[in-house]
């Protein structure tokens, strides 16, 4: 899994923790702002980071209890217990989902049902202006969760489509793959988010059909926002109600998904004008139904067709009566109410219940919604007692100061079911407007009164068909299953739901983490306490040496010796385990750069390929957080000036995508970053003459330099700053910044370039920065440390060797000139070196800015790995010097920092 | 540039992206009896497809892509031509 994900997940399982802790604590104490403020935050922050990964389902929830953690922070909702059990519910479907990624590394599709349900929960109990009334039983909520999801239009009556779309559209059924009404209605400002609303339609999978309306007339074309998305997309698709939900998964809000039963296209449409002939046929063409004469039937209806004009209402049901026969014979009560319905010139009610109740013929349609037909049953009691109810609360004597939050309630109630049964709530609009005004129940329960009479006598397909939609269901917790019918959300008495998702709160089991998170101090702590005891075992071998040399016990030494071998290879690995703690793998900066590659080659307009390579390679997290700054100037110089633009890169012969590599690998103790590109490279001639031009080095040197010397020229100081280093083949910003950063944490730069080839860029650095691998030398009786990173090597040179060049020192060593300067002089002592019997000067040479520079000291000591601290206080002005380590026998060690001393 | 205009007709080809929409608009606007051809044409983003809607131009060529020519049929306003 992403160490990113991985983050979040821990970070994500602390904020709910502490979600749950700050309502727990608001529950005795409401009207704390600071909780209230915190909690905000909180939320604020998980959904914030929740956006950085494709989980949308994840996301909406939380969005949606920003925005109420957001109103009840603005005082437009008052904190309620239930709306701290709404959000703590929603904070567990959080949970649950997180499991899931957890445990798969993604969400499925499924979620998105539910997660629309906890959205649209949370969003219940925001307001939509005045803070809620006072009164209402909670019926608002509940009423608003159901109408959520049915603000969308609804999918158009079949009759408007044209024949041939019907005819296609049954054609593509099957009766494995379900069909269904897409209507898919963008946000306005979807265009500005970068979407193209028509590519996501004409891509639906299994698109049969569909097209693009608008509501309304248009706005005169002058006055048209083109920018302004007010389409309507319509389409007929033939897929799984769960493959299109996948397919929205990111716009649930904004489409509708209706199933749609097959038997309903079959609508006959044209001309109404035919004549009794056909009264015969009829007759005739039942006989034939009846004997099972399908071919008959079929060559009867076709030769009555060519005799009829083809726009006729009769050619249209004749057509589909062939239709039926090629497609599916075995839907005889289909084709004889067909033939039936041409006697009467009416479409056959496919709808009414004679019709869903023949057993013998079941349709496609209703063998797909078998299963719903019980919970339509189901869901008709239920409505009926949701009405009752109603009508009971409305029959309570009027007068009370509670009543218009009662009507409203009542009427919230009542719009649910009305938007449940796709009903218009006009009427019951007008009637609670009635009743408010008059201050009593009468209308609204003369409205439903009446409403309740045209329920009963109707039938039951509107309900089933309003039950089958796939659009999200409001649900009461994230355990219930998703195709649970919603009324009995709606009508279920509320205590019930709640206790129920209560018992299934994963308070009790929940999962232990195997992760701890702790500070960086305590770590660094116990890392100084490491370094200490190294410190103080390294005493040891000087006290065994005492034990031995003073007081002549041998046995003893021997046996301090034995003893430091144990407490050494502990120590060891207890600084081996501590430096483990504090390792972060490099993907933790490698994974800014997709992001960053793209959207500053998006800028230049050039093509790039990013690869990235060894992300698991884990190095110090003060390294690798150091390293980011310097790796994001080496990938931007390289884009900017390293690779050229597509056409130039065809012309040239090399694929149009530049390809930059980041590449990351370990080496004994180093970390090495490389960052290669195959762009134009950098040419030497022009760095030199550059170079030389800024006076960076004189004439004879720009006769010396080879190539390879001349691209490192680039790391001077003085050259960054050229303004026309764009101009240039190379690179040139600011790598002096690069490198002196690198110097900084003890690494160091080094780049080799061919010119139409590309450049590399090689970082090495050390592992960890905690422990110091120095050699110690002497000079004028002191000593000192110098890291061995800098060191090249050590020689003793004869006096006769080191040659007096005007003021300065230099030697021949390996065939080059390498320049030498006395230790003693660089640090203001006055003593001239010492050399050894044979009248050797010990010459440490060190690379110093990538120069091999000698330093005269008197003695070479031993290597040894120190604990570096750095210089406190106002010492720490002493640049020449980057720290100091305690030493085994309490002597304190002075560690020289070369960059600087040669300065 | 996918979008082509002449005296009285413009050709959409290729893909129409939503930065055209704009142009496209003026020039519709500017053009009112203007006639569309887009025989070429492989996709235009929904920006221009509902400009195309609103200005109801009479359409001289349907896209070559059956697809893409059923959508466009069923959602641009009828007109003779």
């Amino acid at each position: 899994m992403n160490p990113l994900l991985q983050e979040f997940l821990l970070e994500a399982r602390d904020f709910l923790q502490g979600i749950s802790e700050k309502l727990m604590a608001l529950e005795s104490a409401p009207d704390d702002a600071g909780l209230m403020n915190e909690l905000f935050r909180l939320v604020h922050t998980l959904k914030g980071n929740s956006g950085l990964f494709d989980f949308p389902a994840l996301t909406r929830v939380l969005h949606a209890a920003e925005d109420l953690m957001d109103a009840v922070r603005a005082g437009q909702v008052a904190y309620s217990t239930a709306l701290a059990d709404t959000l703590l519910e929603a904070m567990d479907f959080v949970a649950a989902l997180l499991d899931e990624i957890e445990a798969t590394g993604a969400l499925t599709a499924e979620h998105a049902t539910e997660a629309q349900a906890q959205a649209h929960a949370l969003r219940a109990l925001i307001p939509p202006t005045s803070p809620q009334e006072e009164g209402a039983d909670g019926g608002t909520t509940q009423a608003q969760l159901a109408s959520g999801p049915y603000a969308l239009p609804a999918f158009p009556p079949l009759a408007e489509l044209p024949e041939a779309v019907r005819m296609a559209a049954w054609q593509a059924a099957a009766p494995e793959v379900p069909l269904h009404g897409i209507v898919y209605v963008p946000a306005a400002d979807s265009f500005f988010k970068g979407e193209d609303p028509f590519h996501q339609a004409r891509h639906i999978p299994g698109l049969v059909w569909g097209r693009a309306r608008h509501e309304g007339p248009w706005p005169a074309l002058g006055e048209l926002d083109c920018y302004r998305s007010e389409l309507i997309f319509e389409a007929i698709a033939r897929a799984p109600s769960a493959e299109l939900i996948e397919y929205f998964r990111y716009v649930p809000d904004q489409v509708r998904i209706e199933p749609l039963p097959l038997i309903a296209l079959v609508i006959p449409q044209g001309q109404l004008n035919g004549g009794p002939v056909y009264g015969d046929f009829v007759a005739e063409a039942l006989a034939m139904l009846e004997a099972g004469d399908l071919a008959g039937l079929k060559s009867a209806s076709e030769a009555l067709l060519e005799l009829s004009a083809a726009e006729l209402w009769v050619s249209s049901a004749l057509r589909w009566l062939k239709l039926l026969i090629e497609t599916a014979p075995q839907q005889r009560q289909a084709m004889r109410r067909l033939i039936e319905a041409l006697n009467t010139l009416t479409a056959p009610d496919w709808q009414a219940e004679d019709w869903q109740q023949v057993p013998d013929a079941p349709s496609e349609h209703e063998v797909a919604t078998a299963e719903q037909v019980a919970p339509a049953d189901e869901d008709r009691a239920l409505l009926d007692a949701i009405l009752a109810a109603q009508a009971e609360v409305l029959a309570q004597p009027d007068g009370v100061d509670w009543l218009p939050g009662r009507l409203k309630a009542t009427a919230a109630v009542l719009r649910a079911v009305l938007s449940h049964l796709n009903d218009s709530p006009a009427a019951l609009d007008l009637a609670l407007e009635q009743s408010l005004a008059e201050k009593r129940s009468q209308p609204l329960a003369q409205w439903l009164a009446a409403y309740r009479e045209r329920l009963l006598g109707q039938p039951l397909v509107a309900v089933k068909a309003a039950s089958a939609l796939s659009l999200p269901a409001p649900e009461p917790g994230p355990h219930t299953p998703a195709d649970r019918p919603v009324p009995a959300t709606a009508a279920a008495p509320r205590a019930e739901p709640v206790a129920e998702v209560r018992a299934m709160r994963p308070a009790e089991e929940s999962a232990v983490s195997k992760v701890l998170k702790v500070d960086q101090a305590k770590i660094d702590r116990l890392m100084n306490l490491i370094g200490e005891m190294v410190v103080a075992k390294n005493g040891l071998p000087y006290l065994a040496s005492r034990a031995e040399q003073q007081y002549g016990m041998r046995e003893l030494a021997r046996e301090i010796k034995a003893q430091y071998a144990v407490i050494n290879r502990i120590a060891e690995e207890m600084q081996d385990a501590i430096m483990q703690v504090r390792m972060l793998p490099v993907s933790f900066i490698f994974q800014r750069f997709p992001r960053l590659v793209r959207d500053i080659s998006r800028k230049l307009g050039k093509e790039v390929e990013l690869v990235l390579e060894g992300e698991e390679t884990e190095a110090d997290k003060t390294i690798i957080e150091a390293l980011a700054e310097p790796l994001i100037h080496i990938v931007r110089n390289s884009l900017d000036h390293g690779l050229e633009p597509p056409d130039v890169r065809r012309a040239l012969g090399k694929p149009p995508v530049g390809r930059i590599i980041l590449r990351a690998q370990q080496e004994s103790d180093r970390v090495i970053l490389e960052v290669c590109d195959d762009g134009k490279g950098i040419d030497a001639a022009i760095v030199k003459r550059k170079a030389y031009e800024k006076g960076l080095i004189d004439e004879a040197r720009l006769e010396r330099l080879s190539d390879e010397e001349a691209i490192q020229l680039i790391f001077q100081p003085g050259f960054s700053t050229a303004e026309q280093v764009s101009d240039l083949s190379g690179r040139g910003v600011g790598m002096d910044v690069v490198r002196s950063v690198v110097e900084k944490i003890g690494g160091t730069v080094s780049l080799t370039s061919r010119v139409g080839q590309g450049t590399t860029i090689r970082l090495a650095l050390p592992l960890s920065m905690a422990v110091t691998n120095v050699m110690i030398i002497e000079s004028h009786r002191q000593i000192f440390g110098v890291p061995m990173d800098s060191v090249i090597e050590t020689v003793r040179l004869p006096r006769a060797a080191i040659r007096q060049i005007k003021q300065q020192k230099a030697a021949v060593l390996r065939g080059r000139i390498v320049p030498l300067a006395s230790l003693n002089e660089l640090l203001g002592i006055a003593a001239e070196p010492q050399a050894n019997a044979d009248d050797e000067f010990a010459v440490l040479v060190l690379r110093v800015s990538g120069v091999p520079v000698g330093l005269l000291v008197d003695q070479f000591r031993e290597v040894i790995d120190v604990i570096l601290k750095p210089l406190p206080g106002v010492l720490s002005k002493l640049t020449q010097y980057s720290g100091t380590a305690l030493l085994g026998d309490g002597s304190v060690l002075m560690v020289i920092n070369p960059q600087e001393l040669f300065r | 540039m996918s979008l082509t205009f002449a005296d009285n007709r413009v050709v959409l080809a290729d893909y129409v992206t939503v930065e055209e929409a704009e142009s496209l608009l003026e020039w519709l606007l500017a053009h009112p009896q203007a006639s569309l051809d887009l025989s070429a044409l492989k996709h235009l983003h929904a920006a221009n497809l509902q400009v195309l809607m609103a200005a109801g131009n009479p359409v001289s060529a349907w896209p070559a892509d059956p697809d893409l020519a059923a959508w466009l049929r069923a959602s641009l306003p009828t007109q003779e031509k």
